[in-house]
């Protein structure tokens, strides 16, 4: 079971790479969201209730309800609806998206070891390399937005398989998740939008030698 | 627990300064932070907790101890030099830069006494936060590209630094993530996953050190936030994460992979210094170029690391000194924009008329962070090339001699130029307020005293630090 859900997040990330419009990229990191309560729901199940309830409260109404909506309003707000034409093409994209997979999985056979689960190593790695991808190739910042959202989730994803100091790590590192990815959509919401009037990073380059 | 009382304490006085209803309450509460700060200080000092004994989430170790008490007079500097930085702007941006400078002080606290690699992790990225809001503090745009770009650079690295604490502990299968705990199993993990783990975390932290890859967003930071705080951030915040990547250094110590995680280090800090050097020479900003001289003197401490044996008691003894001469000199800039109300290098100068005692200690600054005696870091960047030359490393040092002279070139220019080069027309200073001149001052006649004498405690303490 959890490997299905494991393969459809995979395949949501190789989804990522292809599309072009905002509205794809907010229903991919709801999806992730629900993956995401599912798998910490299946993995870990034998902690502590009221620990176990954090977690789902936090996979739940913040990465799978709260993130996408707030992403959904800012896409109604700036009536930006697809990265720029002028960018990447979807074909070399995908390209790129399917050559850190195989990065990825090259990686995870060879450093194979039995104390780390090579499944979610993988998958964590793929999920980091594709936010990196995501922010590099992507010259809007509502895909950079979307970049760091993918890699928490993988990163979030690589803990769920970690046994040590569970569940204290994932509660504190969630938490500042929360707060960080909050900040964020908060200052991408109210300031940029109304003080810099900047949809695309090219605009963001007054600070500088 | 005595630390968790004092962190909460601290953030409890930090938050009740958000409500302050005048300048007064906001000086009242600052002088109740440093008084909790003092009593910690002096109970550290007392032994109350250097026992040996590590807590579960904090603990006070001799590295503790010593970024503490550098932290809370450079702070305590910061605080007093921002009272009149900020003496004009309305009550509501002077409450919160003032909640926020005292809670960056704790947070950077809460990172040096850290004993777990999580709570480390949560510290420095509770330091993102607190940042972020003092280089917003002007509520420009440019402020706001700025804070934006080190709110995304440092969660994004800070994220790829938990992934390696992740995989650090599925390598050891440690019980838990403290420090010792995993120093003790380290020497069994997957020496594969260990330099991935290491490569993360390094690549993670390097934008609170200011190191290759992730410095720029630290050089935004102290461009954008007011003068007196980029002292603290580029020291206090610095040496977080200095720290950081020290506790990670010494777990590796006792593993296979210790000398690839030197090597790594040696790499990362002659790009540090070589970018440092070479965007002296760029930049057109004296906020900018500070920062740039934080990112080489960072990049000789990782060297300094990088080589190991007496180069890790000098690159802690360089980072130490760093911290007074740094913040010093920040603090001093903050005096030249009373004066000219900007930073931009081609258009200030004269400033040896304007402010003598200003000038004086920008220029005996300018002496002191080249390396030349009588300064402290005469002593670690001596130290660290003898431990070079010993190594047999020659490409080293000759990459280092070069990228020092750029870097003795540039300072010389752009100081001397700040001092003596006839002002700009448009220009119409204002007058500077001296006894702020003297006070930054003293930082660096600090610095120098320890150029020429380190007392026992002080070398006790770095030597503690830099066991391996």
């Amino acid at each position: 079971m959890i490997l299905s859900l494991v393969i459809l997040y995979v395949v949501s990330l190789v989804y990522l790479s292809i599309t072009e419009r905002f509205r794809n990229f907010a229903s991919i990191v709801m999806l992730q969201g629900w993956l995401l309560f599912a798998v910490a729901m299946l993995r870990l199940h034998a902690i502590a209730p009221l620990e176990l309830l954090f977690i789902a409260l936090e996979t739940l109404l913040f990465k799978a309800i709260l993130v996408p909506a707030i992403l959904f309003r800012i896409i109604r707000k700036t009536k930006i609806n697809r990265v720029r034409t002028s960018g990447t093409s979807q074909f070399h994209a995908l390209l790129l998206s399917l050559a850190a997979l195989g990065v990825s999985i090259s990686v995870t056979y060879y450093v194979a070891d039995p104390t780390v689960d090579p499944v979610f190593f993988g998958v964590a790695l793929y999920s980091l390399l594709s936010g990196l991808i995501l922010i590099v190739l992507r010259s809007r910042l509502f895909s950079h937005l979307v970049g760091f959202l993918v890699i928490e989730n993988g990163v979030f994803l690589f803990s769920t398989a970690i046994g040590v100091e569970m569940p204290f790590l994932i509660n504190m590192a969630i938490l500042l998740d929360i707060l960080m990815s909050v900040l964020m959509l908060s200052i991408f919401f109210t300031k940029i939008d109304g003080k810099i009037h900047a949809d695309d990073a090219d605009s963001l380059t007054n600070v500088k030698d | 627990m005595m630390i968790l009382v004092y962190l909460l304490l601290s953030s409890l006085i930090a938050v009740a300064a958000l409500a302050a209803r005048g300048r007064r309450t906001i000086h009242l509460a600052g002088t109740l932070f440093y008084l909790v700060q003092a009593a910690f200080g002096a109970w550290l000092f007392a032994g109350g907790g250097c026992d040996g004994s590590a807590g579960a989430l904090f603990a006070c170790d001799a590295a503790g101890t010593l970024f503490y008490v550098l932290l809370v007079l450079v702070s305590f500097w910061v605080f007093h030099h921002s009272e009149t930085y900020l003496s004009e702007c309305d009550l509501r941006q002077t409450r919160t830069y003032f909640a926020l400078v005292m809670l960056l002080t704790t947070a950077i606290a809460g990172a040096y006494f850290a004993s777990n690699l999580a709570v480390t992790w949560i510290m420095l990225e509770a330091t993102t936060l607190c940042s972020a809001g003092i280089i917003y503090h002007r509520r420009t745009a440019q402020t706001l590209e700025a804070a934006w770009k080190y709110v995304f650079v440092c969660s994004t690295g800070i994220a790829m630094a938990y992934l390696g604490i992740l995989l650090l502990a599925a390598a050891t299968k440690c019980e838990s993530l403290s420090y010792d705990a995993v120093a003790a199993v380290a020497a069994q993990g997957s020496p594969l996953y260990l330099k991935t783990a290491f490569l993360l975390i390094l690549c993670g932290y390097s934008c609170k050190m200011e190191l290759f890859p992730l410095y720029t967003v630290g050089v935004d930071a102290n461009f954008a936030a007011p003068a007196p705080a980029a002292a603290l951030i580029s020291t206090g915040l610095v040496n977080a994460g200095f720290l950081a990547i020290l506790r990670v250094y010494r777990l590796l110590a006792g593993t296979e992979v210790f000398g690839w995680a030197k090597s790594v280090l040696l790499i990362v800090g002659v790009l540090s210094l070589a970018i440092g050097a070479l965007f002296l020479r760029r930049t057109n900003n004296y906020k900018r170029f500070l920062s740039y001289s934080t990112v080489e003197n960072m990049g000789i401490a990782a060297i300094g690391l990088g080589i190991g044996g007496a180069g890790v008691w000098a690159a802690v003894f360089h980072v130490v000194c760093h911290t007074f001469i740094k913040s010093s000199l920040f603090l001093q800039m903050g005096v030249v924009r009373q004066v000219y109300n900007g930073y931009r290098i081609n258009r200030l100068g004269d400033y040896i008329r304007i402010n003598r005692v200003g000038a004086v200690g920008l220029l005996a600054g300018m002496v002191v962070v080249m390396a030349f005696p009588p300064s402290p870091l005469f002593i670690s960047e001596l130290m660290i090339l003898r431990e070079t030359i010993a190594a047999g490393k020659w490409w080293l040092v000759g990459c280092m001699l070069l990228l020092l002279c750029i870097v003795i070139y540039s300072f010389c220019l752009r100081m001397i130029r700040l001092c003596y080069q006839p002002n700009q027309d448009e220009l119409h200073p204002t007058k500077a307020d001296k006894a702020l001149s003297w006070s930054a001052l003293s930082l660096l006649l600090a610095a120098m005293v320890l150029g020429l004498w380190q007392p026992e405690a002080l070398r006790t303490l770095i030597d503690q630090i830099a066991a391996l």
